[in-house]
């Protein structure tokens, strides 16, 4: 295992599984690297389990993946006690959310309950069962995916709750020349398995390179006015701009994409790529663009308004 | 008109309790009388044209009606209806009463007073009180104005219609400066002047090169290496909306000296300050090898 060679190392191994879908790629190990975790959103078949798999192999981590439906209960993910008739006495069992990548699948297929449990794990990094309170491994990333196109009987994720998410990436299809890839690829053969290129131990040591990674004072304020414009541009499709949890999000992210880019110093360039990621999610958009897929363009909008440092 | 009809009203019914008497009736109602008035809204009606023939009585006492109230014939007039008001408050009672009339003819016509029969409450003594008369002066079609009281009324109304007219002229003129002074005052639209499209200024690329080279000796900081940074972006025509990604996607910026000089003042703007010296000096050396 070659783990000098940086982040880039698990990128060019999860290219070799995952046919396109580079924003999905960077957006997994951007948030691999400042300990966030990640909301996939985009339609079924999109290689996102596959994507998250593969980055818990790449990784030599363990990977769970927790498909949410309306009846699951919070004991479901983070696991319950049990009465050992043998040993008289209650032994914990520990649920799926015990692992280094959890794939939180349709997060909004389960009820209100259910996505409070695994939101406060994701925040706390720690969950109680019974008495005792049990850490969780580290790293430990979550990533959830949500589908757009079947909203029938799911439950939306409040915006309160979409802020516990570091990052948030839209899954698009893939063009044409990629899905002739995948064709090729993998009509025969299944997903071939990644074999592990990095370890847990060197992730740890990349997420503290990454929080060295130095931002500069002009880029701080840069990151600033991208987040205040949000809220003071009085744009009519937004209700609410971004909350200061934005702020720190792009920071961390712009100083982990530097790291990606195999710097130690983050440029606007990193900045300027990674806050539609940060900020996306977290801005109250109207239901009319929201629906007809403006975010996007809105928030380009307002991304553009900012001079660059 | 109204003004004068008030006036005389007042004054008339002055008059009228001046020329009250007492009467021997033996039922009448307790009243303190304080007005008793006949008017009119026209002293000069025209003829076929209605007018109002108004009484209003007052009395110190809250009543719902005036039981012994009789109203003159009027034998020239043709009477087209009344209406009665009765409105009590803590003054007293007021009664109004407006009689809708019309005139066949024309001339002076004299209507009779109104007259009350009552008991004053002051003193216990049966009152019969009375109106003033009024006098009306019908006009017909044409009809010349030849008596004498007719010309003082002919003179007041002509009187009338010129300060009316007067009033009205001085009025629109009055809006007219006002419109005048306010289109003054609106800040008149920017001429369009046809200006010749300025001459480009071409700047020899060598010198604004040398231009970021002598910012950046002279100033080896951060600030020193942002204003050669920004130097060479106006160079290449970068906006302050464009990263350096978006730069090197520019035209101008292909040529491969000019992307590895761009790249080293972008460190130079933003690398750690550990790393800012070596980053300048790469910068100048950068800038030295295309200023050759």
């Amino acid at each position: 295992m070659n783990e000098r060679a940086g982040p880039a190392i698990v990128t060019r191994a999860l290219e070799r599984t995952i046919v396109g879908q580079q924003g999905v790629i960077e957006g997994l190990l951007l948030g691999l690297l400042c300990s966030g975790h990640v909301l996939l959103e985009g339609p079924p078949g999109l290689a996102k389990t596959l994507a998250c798999r593969s980055l818990a192999d790449a990784l030599h981590g363990e990977f769970k993946r927790i498909q949410f439906t309306p009846d699951l209960l919070p004991s479901d993910i983070v696991g319950t006690r049990i009465f050992d008739q043998r040993e008289s006495a209650f032994t914990t069992v520990r649920g799926p959310i015990f692992a280094n990548v959890v794939l939180a699948d349709e997060i909004n297929r389960a009820p209100a309950k259910v996505q409070s449990a695994l939101l406060e794990a994701m925040q706390e990094r720690q969950v109680t069962i019974g008495p005792q309170t049990h850490p969780l491994p580290d790293p430990f990333i979550v990533m959830a995916t949500m589908n757009p196109l079947d909203s029938e009987g799911t439950y939306a994720l409040p915006v309160a709750q979409m802020d516990r998410f570091l990052l948030k990436i839209d899954v698009g299809y893939p063009s044409r020349a990629e899905e002739l890839a995948i064709l090729e690829r993998f009509a025969i053969a299944d997903a071939p398995v990644i074999a592990p290129v990095a370890t847990l131990d060197a992730v740890r040591e990349w997420r503290a390179l990454a929080h060295n990674v130095h931002l500069d004072e002009a880029l701080k304020r840069y990151i600033v006015e991208l987040v205040v414009i949000t809220r003071e541009a009085q744009h009519p499709a937004i209700d609410f701009g971004a909350s200061p949890r934005a702020t720190l999000a792009i920071a961390n992210l712009a100083r982990a994409k530097a790291l990606l880019e195999q710097r130690d110093y983050a440029v606007p360039d990193d900045v300027r790529t990674v806050a539609p990621l940060a900020l996306r999610h977290r801005i109250g958009f109207n239901f009319r663009v929201a629906s007809d897929g403006g975010a996007t363009r809105v928030l380009d909008e307002l991304i553009a308004r900012v001079p660059v440092p | 008109m109204a003004l004068f009809s008030r006036t005389s009203a007042l004054i008339l019914a002055l008059v009228a309790f001046a020329t009250g008497g007492p009467i021997d009736a033996q039922s009448l109602q307790r009243l303190t009388v304080t007005q008793l008035t006949l008017s009119a809204d026209t002293a000069t009606p025209k003829i076929e044209i209605p007018f109002h023939l108004i009484v209003t009585a007052h009395v110190r006492e809250r009543i719902s009606e005036l039981d012994n109230l009789d109203l003159p014939i009027l034998a020239e007039l043709e009477l087209l209806g009344s209406e009665r008001t009765t409105v009590a408050s803590r003054g007293g009672t007021t009664y109004r009463e407006t009689i809708t009339v019309v005139a066949h003819h024309s001339g002076a016509i004299t209507i009779a007073p109104v007259t009350l029969d009552a008991t004053d409450a002051r003193n216990g003594r049966n009152f019969r009180y009375s109106s003033n008369a009024l006098t009306l002066h019908v006009q017909g079609p044409g009809t010349a104005i030849v008596a004498a009281s007719d010309a003082w009324q002919g003179l007041r109304a002509l009187l009338g219609a010129v300060l009316r007219l007067a009033l009205i002229l001085v009025g629109v003129a009055g809006i007219i400066l006002l419109i005048a002074v306010l289109i003054r005052r609106r800040p008149l639209p920017a001429p369009v002047v046809t200006l010749a499209p300025p001459v480009p200024v071409v700047r020899d690329p060598g010198a604004q090169l040398r231009e970021a080279l002598g910012e950046l000796e002279r100033d080896r900081t951060r600030a020193g290496a942002m204003r050669a940074r920004h130097i060479v972006r106006r160079m290449v025509g970068a906006t302050d909306a464009e990263t350096l990604a978006d730069v090197l996607r520019r035209p101008l910026a292909s040529d491969l000296q000019l992307r590895d000089l761009l790249r080293a003042l972008e460190r130079a703007g933003f690398t750690h300050n550990a790393d800012l010296t070596a980053a300048i000096a790469a910068a100048i050396a950068q800038l030295e090898r295309m200023t050759r």
